[in-house]
């Protein structure tokens, strides 16, 4: 069984999830994750509250994330973050 | 002129100059860390941060507003209340130091408290900061803080000696890490020696503050060269 992953890199999976497909609906999203939709649906509602994803609507009420900006800048810091945490041992 | 005979003259304005490079240092690393942790949310980011806000407050406390230069113009309950501040933004400083190690074994993985400064484990260190400070105002003097951060301090060379074993081929600065948690358990040995033992002996103040100096630029080298953009 792998180690269980940090929640960092659960946000990392996710977003980087969403930036590749650029637009992606709920249901590819919560297979890309490997979460239990219960922790999907906690991480994704963090996600969208901090401003790293959002939801759209379209007019065929269809859902898809988007990443924003912050997500973005996000995932080009997470290395930097990541490397800090464990060279400092937090 | 001798070295030690040069610091000890010009001891007041040096004692500025000192509060005033460690508060800029720490400055540096609340502002950094700062960025880290509202990307990242990760609790052990945001109590280093804090750790290093209530040293950069600890050492404004002591040497600028504390300088004898100010407290001459004020009367006892001046330097009274800046001992209290100093006492409290060092142990408190040395606490988020400790729990920033140690976070993950007390709290639940994502769970984010709304503040770093307000939430249940914090309100006990206010608590034992509270307890310590009375105890040393009781008593005359800074046994107990002193004792207080030697313990915390042998608590987080252990930790990080682990760490260091454990992680340290693959992540350089956990050895600088260890040294540095190394060096403030020394000077603070030193400074209850001094205290203690040598009513406060100029000299070995002195060395103090060489090794409070190498240790803060060891954290700012630490948070320049871990953050920096490759």
């Amino acid at each position: 069984m792998g180690k269980k992953r940090e929640r960092l890199e659960v946000i990392k999976d996710i977003l980087e999830s969403v930036r590749a497909s650029r637009n992606i609906k709920p249901t590819r999203l919560l297979y890309a994750s490997n979460l239990s939709p219960q922790m999907f649906k906690e991480y994704v509602n963090e996600l969208i509250t901090k401003g790293f994803i959002k939801l759209e609507v379209d007019n065929n009420d269809k859902k898809n994330f988007l990443i924003t900006k912050k997500g973005n800048d996000f995932l080009q810091e997470y290395k930097v973050i990541e490397n800090f945490i464990e060279n400092f041992g937090l | 002129m001798d070295f030690y005979a040069f610091i000890i003259e010009n001891k007041e304005i040096l004692k500025i100059l000192y509060g005033l490079i460690i508060s800029i240092i720490c400055f540096f690393i609340v502002l950094r860390t700062d960025r880290m942790f509202r990307l990242s949310l990760h609790q052990g980011i945001r109590y280093f941060r804090n750790a290093f806000f209530f040293y950069g407050l600890g050492f404004l406390a002591r040497y600028i507003f504390g300088t004898p230069l100010l407290t001459s113009y004020f009367n006892s309950n001046y330097f009274l209340v800046t001992k209290i501040f100093l006492e409290f933004f060092l142990t408190m400083a040395g606490f988020f130091l400790l729990y920033s190690l140690v976070w993950k074994k007390f709290e639940i993985s994502g769970e984010n408290y709304f503040s770093s400064l307000l939430n249940p484990p914090i309100l006990i260190f206010y608590l034992l900061a509270i307890m310590i400070i009375s105890l040393d105002n009781l008593w005359g003097g800074y046994f107990f803080m002193f004792s207080s951060q030697i313990i915390i301090f042998l608590f987080a060379s252990a930790i990080s000696i682990v760490n260091y074993t454990k992680n340290g081929s693959r992540h350089k600065f956990l050895k600088f890490y260890f040294l540095a948690m190394i060096l403030s358990l020394i000077a603070w040995i030193l400074n209850s020696l001094a205290a203690l033992l040598t009513e406060w002996d100029q000299i070995i103040l002195i060395n103090i503050s060489g090794i409070n100096i190498i240790l803060f630029l060891l954290f700012l080298f630490g948070v320049i060269y871990v953050t920096r953009v490759k």
